[in-house]
């Protein structure tokens, strides 16, 4: 029964099945037409693909958004569509870094050269390695490629990123304060007036320093002047915050713009990679290293105080302290507020008609 | 001292050459590793673009694949062949020249792939003259084998022969429609392409590497323990099944990527079905082991040849859990994957290659040269492997539940730090396991270079199969 001749062509046969199953019958039936958002790519993208594939960055970086991820850059699940052109594809199996399916348009061109030239001038904690091997002119395939994905998705984000970089240098040219200006104007009022609702306790200014070095450092610099060391690959450059201390600025207008980033300039969006508090926290860190002058930290009386910290107007909303107060003999929580019943109460039975 | 030959045709030197050369290209490819999970750590310890992480990712994968596995394999499986046929090789020639191009085609590989050539396909880097070179071997081995099964002295075959011409003829069909090889770019286009890659670079473990591991079990673990095999009919059920399924299984990892959804359902299917050849395979293997366990701490061989099945077990249950979609929302995309492999890869391939590496050799030349070292080798590597699982399913638990979270993946990199500093400190072990290795194997070889042509002689005569079928 088990000569090699029965074995060699019982696989054989096995193998060919399922290759037909597994293999021919998905080739046959696979989509030919691009989907919604697709476009063919320019030469010049295909020759960042070729860098993109050479340079093994697939070994890090997956290309496809499933329906279990959240964030606000996988809005949009990958289609099958999406990949008509592809060859070789380029899914990935391993996130060590982040997603690009829908990367282009996400970041400035210029936040591009210094996060390639080292990643940490851009993302501090990155373990990518350094690609400032590359020359000018792949640096620009390769940035042309990695702009093109998400295809008209990215093409309608670059072109928000190209239209506000040219208002951006402008307003640059101007000089620092009507720069400043500029930029505070372009933020919703409602943000503008609003204070920081956290008070600048030790612990909070620690805690926005660690996001801060985190986060922010290698632009902005050690001392908020916007001379980090990757300062010199961006155009407009990262933003001083010492001007402020001759502007009018509040905890909320930092809010608004490290949660939303400056379209247009290096400065992304933070609001995937940080969570309100934690924004609140380097907002303050900001205004209390580098700004120091008025702190509008939790200056608003905005009526019930938080339980955890002090109150805004010291006397005014806090009750003096009178120990701990037990409750009367016999009183349950729920009957205290006459809530949260614990039970609910039975139904009457209501005889059934018919 | 006998001078080298380029071809040497003595009995036995196509197997010795085989297994020295995946000796040497073990040490060759940890060492990309350790490389490797150091950049991870300090991202900038290199700057030079021929050994940034991304470059030596797939030279550290297809040298442990392609040198490694496949060579050291190779070798012991031809070794076990002559043993189990009662002949000799039918061309030892052909076999030289199979084991320099396959040599050549690694060397080209690490070239290649350091210069920034590659087919971007996982498992499948090689650009294609090279693809093209080890086509060439692959045909040229299973020739060599076929033309020796025919002149078998023996005339039932024993079922690592199964698992060798199963494995060669599956090996064929599956390289050259994985590597899309009438294309010289290896590529077709989109999904199509994703699911031809992935048949691919499941299939190259489930009809390569697995199916030569599997049959040395089969010769090593009753003659190490000096037991007749358990049951044939559970070498059947082990044998058939296992290549229906496994060539099936390849879109598990394209479960949340748009495949079509039948293609993943044959997919998940068949990883769940898997189950049945792999359990009937450990029985087999486990129950033939009965009464003999004290083999075990006594025997090198039997040592990493045991191990290995005990991580067999547990990268096959693995691999079933992680093609279901709901433990896959976790797991997909985060290290668990990278554990996964380095499991099945090193924990049970290469502790089986290992083991029937020294196996051979061992019978080929009378003794290990040193049997101390040689299980000082096995402690390193166990303590490697395990913490290896460890860190990695650590780390990857991490990264798929903070994401699941809606943290972006480039604020749980400094979570996993520990972790990654943990995996580059533990490959230190399989380095010097791997160095170790190829010492005391080059050592037991030059062992026998000493000795006479009738010691040799005598050495022969010792080899006898030592299972029967029942």
């Amino acid at each position: 029964m088990a000569t090699p001749r029965t074995v060699a062509l019982g696989i054989a046969i096995i193998a060919t099945c399922t290759s037909s199953v597994v293999l021919f019958l998905p080739a046959i039936t696979a989509p030919i037409h691009g989907s919604a958002t697709y476009r063919p790519r320019t030469p010049l993208e295909n020759a960042g693909r070729s860098l993109y594939v050479a340079n093994g960055c697939i070994g890090c970086h997956s290309q496809y958004i499933r329906p279990s991820d959240w964030t606000y850059t996988h809005m949009r699940v990958s289609q099958a569509g999406d990949y008509i052109e592809d060859s070789p594809h380029l899914l990935g199996s391993e996130r060590t870094g982040p997603d690009l399916a829908q990367e282009g348009g996400m970041h400035s061109d210029d936040w591009h050269v210094a996060h390639f030239t080292d990643p940490r001038y851009t993302r501090p904690v990155s373990i990518m390695p350094d690609f400032a091997f590359l020359n000018d002119q792949q640096m620009t395939e390769l940035i042309a490629f990695i702009q093109s994905l998400g295809d008209k998705l990215a093409d309608q984000r670059m072109a928000r990123q190209r239209y506000w970089k040219q208002k951006l240098i402008a307003a640059y040219a101007k000089g620092e304060d009507d720069n400043v200006q500029y930029l505070n104007a372009h933020v919703p009022p409602q943000w503008r007036d609003m204070p920081n609702p956290y008070p600048p306790t030790p612990e909070e200014l620690a805690r926005g320093e660690f996001v801060y070095q985190q986060e922010c450092i290698y632009c902005h610099g050690e001392v908020g002047d916007g001379n980090g060391p990757a300062a010199r690959y961006l155009h407009p450059k990262p933003f001083n915050f010492t001007l402020l201390k001759r502007q009018p600025w509040s905890g909320g207008l930092l809010y608004y713009q490290i949660m939303n980033g400056i379209t247009g300039s290096a400065m992304p969006f933070f609001k995937d990679d940080l969570e309100s508090a934690k924004i609140w926290a380097v907002s303050n860190y900001i205004a209390v290293e580098f700004i120091g002058e008025h702190i509008d930290s939790n200056a608003a009386d905005s009526g019930i105080d938080a339980a955890l910290e002090p109150a805004r107007k010291p006397g005014l909303t806090m009750p003096p302290y009178e120990g701990p107060i037990p409750l009367p003999t016999g009183v349950t929580i729920q009957k205290l507020y006459q809530c949260c019943p614990r039970t609910q109460p039975k139904e009457p039975k209501t005889p059934c008609c018919g | 001292m006998n001078r080298f030959k380029f071809i040497d045709t003595s009995p036995g030197a196509t197997a010795r050459r085989f297994i020295m050369s995946g000796a040497w290209w073990f040490l060759t490819a940890v060492v990309y590793g350790l490389t490797a999970a150091t950049e991870l750590v300090s991202p900038e310890l290199v700057k030079t673009r021929y050994l940034l992480f991304p470059r030596i990712r797939p030279i550290h994968v297809n040298t442990n694949v392609f040198g490694f596995l496949s060579m050291l394999l190779i070798g012991a499986m031809l070794y076990a062949l002559c043993r189990l046929c009662r002949t000799e090789l039918y061309s030892e020639r052909l076999g030289n020249w199979t084991m320099w191009l396959w040599n050549l085609s690694v060397v080209l590989g690490i070239f290649t792939l350091a210069a920034g050539y590659t087919q971007s396909h996982e498992y499948a880097e090689y650009v294609w003259p090279i693809d093209l070179i080890i086509m060439a071997c692959l045909l040229m081995l299973t020739w060599n084998v076929l033309q020796t099964l025919r002149r078998r002295k023996q005339h039932l075959i024993y079922v690592t022969m199964w698992y060798l011409i199963g494995g060669l003829a599956a090996t064929c069909i599956v390289y050259f429609l994985g590597n899309v090889m009438w294309r010289p770019s290896g590529a077709l286009y989109g999904m199509v392409d994703a699911e031809w890659s992935w048949f691919y670079a499941h299939n190259i473990f489930g009809t390569w590497i697995t199916p030569l591991a599997l049959g040395l079990c089969y010769f090593w673990i009753p003659r190490e323990s000096d037991q007749p095999l358990y049951s044939h009919t559970l070498s059947l059920i082990g044998f058939w099944p296992y290549f229906a399924f496994y060539l099936q299984v390849g879109t598990h990892h394209l479960i949340e990527a748009p495949a079509p959804a039948w293609l993943k359902f044959v997919a998940e299917i068949n990883s769940v079905g898997l189950l049945i050849p792999v359990f009937a395979f450990l029985t087999n293997q486990w129950m033939t082991l009965r009464g003999k366990w004290w083999r075990i701490p006594d025997s090198v061989v039997l040592r990493f040849v045991f191990a290995g099945t005990v991580f067999y077990f547990f990268t096959s249950v693995e691999g079933t859990l992680l093609s279901l979609p709901s433990v896959q929302r976790i797991t997909h995309f985060t290290n668990v994957v990278v554990g996964h492999s380095h499991l099945g890869l090193l924990g049970f391939a290469g502790f089986i290659a290992c083991g029937a590496g020294y196996g051979a050799l061992r019978e080929m030349y009378g003794e290990i040269w040193s049997e101390r070292l040689a299980s000082l080798q096995y402690w390193l590597m166990l303590i490697g492997m395990v913490g290896f699982t460890i860190v990695l399913d650590d780390a990857g638990f991490i990264q798929g539940n903070a994401w699941r979270n809606g943290e972006v993946v480039y604020r749980v990199l400094p979570e996993i730090m520990n972790d990654y500093i943990m995996r580059a400190m533990l490959g230190c072990f399989i380095v010097v396991g791997a160095a170790i290795q190829l010492y005391n194997y080059w050592r037991t070889v030059q062992l026998h270079k000493e000795r006479s042509a009738q010691e040799l002689a005598l050495a022969s005569d010792y080899i006898e199969p030592a299972m029967e079928a029942r």
